[in-house]
């Protein structure tokens, strides 16, 4: 983990107590974002997002499956994060798993609305080929490949570049078959269809030190919190999910207060992230 | 199958003793000690090394030499099917244990006693050869963390299929059955630090096989020495000398 003498304690909580970090940003400025889309090319989609020091890429994988019995007019979505050893040595073994779970399990929460598909961020019902027979199982898989604090926040946002990035191929059914029968179905390869990401959230993490509450932290600034609240909203300023972490407790006061900044800052990133998922699509068409 | 067309080209469109393209980068995991990325075609790996630091199993601490481990891991994504394997199968751990021994043979282990060197290397593309890619971003990797070597350990396969000794497999042409060579090679020294082959060949024909393995082995050595180099200009122009 971090090690900090006391004094340099003292200096990250000071410096956020007087709105000047230690890297010089604002208690509500994010580092600088840097996106890659197209990194991983054997994937439907991925992407490569660069916050600051942090480092994640995702990937999007597409597979034909079947639909579940309880709802036969929507495709399913998983998500797993993994956690790779050249991050931090602790994630050695098995080190990695601990975390690796709690962050897929928030980003389920944040990123996929309700269990009945209520709410998803993606439209589940668009991943669909016949109803109650052939659907499209989308499997997001990211990976850490260096840690510098605010990780769901980078995540977040690495799926939604991997989504805008990703192509479902068109699948066209062959048709004739009745009843039970699984229809027969023939892949294109050239004809895509593209996701609508316009809907899909972004996390932001308030990160509380001292009385003071951070966007962005880093991993310095990380081992000084007293807990933590991520807030997924989308672009219409909808908050899609909200997971709290960290020990001390919090003012529900505070909480909508932290809200009402949430939806501030979430429209800045949600400008800055388009700019830059479409700068990178369109540098990568160029080349 | 065929796989080297009559004209002398193979499937994908190199000539038998063509190599793949190789890409290099320096410093790709800010927060490690040292790190590199190496990508050999389709192949592309993550090295990061964490070390020389205090051991942190008391236990494995060896008095007279530094300690060097290695974890080797794919992403999930990596492979052509998504795979569903946890970390830490037989495969990985093979290959975790070969370039550990490869990269213990060329570090100075004895000048840093008392001390441990972590090597972690993560696929996030596999195309045949991820065990070549691995030691070469393992090497670019140490050197940028500083750590002493006697040389630049560097690594290619070569395989002899349809009559024709071929270099740098790619996936297709490794899952073809046919023999595949790997070989490390100190290429300052003139020394083989590595050698595994699959499957049967004869002597004679081996000789040249190994022999075109060593000659895409010296041409990564080359390649690794410009990006070091490169490297290390760009660290005096930030420094202003």
């Amino acid at each position: 983990m971090v090690g900090l003498s006391l004094g340099e304690e003292h200096f990250i909580q000071g410096g956020i107590a007087q709105d000047l970090r230690s890297d010089g940003r604002k208690r509500l400025t994010y580092r600088p974002i840097y996106v890659e889309t197209g990194v991983i090319p054997q994937a439907n989609g991925s992407a490569r997002v660069m916050l600051g020091k942090t480092d994640v890429v995702s990937s999007v994988k597409a597979e034909l499956g079947k639909p579940s019995s309880l709802q036969p007019d929507k495709g399913k979505v998983a998500i797993h994060v993994d956690c790779s050893t050249t991050a931090a040595p602790m994630f050695e073994g098995r080190g990695g798993e601990e975390l690796s779970t709690e962050l897929s399990v928030a980003l389920q929460h944040c990123l996929l609305g309700a269990k009945s598909g209520a709410g998803a961020g993606i439209d589940l019902s668009s991943l669909i080929v016949v109803e109650g027979k052939i659907c499209w199982d989308l499997y997001i898989d990211c990976l850490v490949v260096c840690l510098d604090g605010n990780l769901l926040d980078a995540l977040g946002a690495a799926i939604k570049a991997a989504l805008s990035n990703t192509g479902i191929p068109r699948v066209h059914v062959a048709a004739g078959a009745l009843g039970d029968e699984q229809p027969e179905v023939d892949i294109s390869e050239e004809e895509f269809l593209q996701f609508d990401t316009s809907d899909i959230p972004v996390i932001v993490t308030l990160t509380k030190v001292g009385r003071h509450y951070i966007v962005d932290a880093t991993s310095e600034e990380e081992s000084q919190m007293s807990s933590a609240v991520s807030i997924s909203v989308n672009r219409k300023g909808h908050i899609c999910g909200l997971i709290k972490r960290g020990g001390a407790g919090l003012d529900p006061g505070i909480i909508l207060d932290m809200m009402s900044v949430v939806k501030h800052v979430s429209e800045q990133l949600i400008n800055k992230l388009d700019s830059e998922i479409a700068a990178s699509e369109a540098g990568a068409e160029e080349s | 199958m065929e796989f080297v067309s009559p004209e002398g080209l193979r499937l994908d469109g190199r000539r038998p003793m063509e190599m793949r393209q190789i890409r290099a980068e320096i410093g790709a995991v800010a927060k490690a000690d040292g790190s590199a990325v190496f990508e050999m075609g389709n192949t592309k790996v993550i090295a990061a090394v964490y070390g020389p630091r205090e051991v942190q199993n008391r236990t494995q601490q060896i008095n007279d030499q530094a300690l060097v481990r290695c974890e080797y891991s794919m992403a999930n994504f990596s492979t052509g099917d998504r795979m569903r394997k946890p970390k830490g199968d037989r495969r990985s751990t093979e290959i975790s244990l070969v370039i550990r021994q490869t990269m213990e043979a060329c570090i100075l282990t004895h000048l840093m006693p008392r001390s441990q060197i972590d090597i972690f290397v993560q696929v996030l593309q596999a195309d045949g050869g991820t065990r070549s890619a691995c030691i070469n971003a393992a090497t670019l990797a140490l050197a940028d963390a500083g750590i002493p070597m006697r040389d630049l350990v560097t690594s290619c396969s070569s395989g002899y299929l349809n009559s024709t000794p071929l270099l740098d497999l790619n996936y297709v042409e490794d899952s073809a059955g046919g023999p595949d060579v790997t070989v490390g090679f100190l290429p300052k020294v003139d020394k083989v630090t590595l050698l595994q082959m699959d499957s049967k060949l004869p002597i004679d024909i081996f000789e040249n096989v190994m022999q075109l393995a060593i000659e895409g082995c010296k041409a990564i050595a080359n390649y690794i020495r410009e990006i070091m180099l490169e490297n290390t200009k760009q660290l005096e122009y930030r420094r202003g000398i």
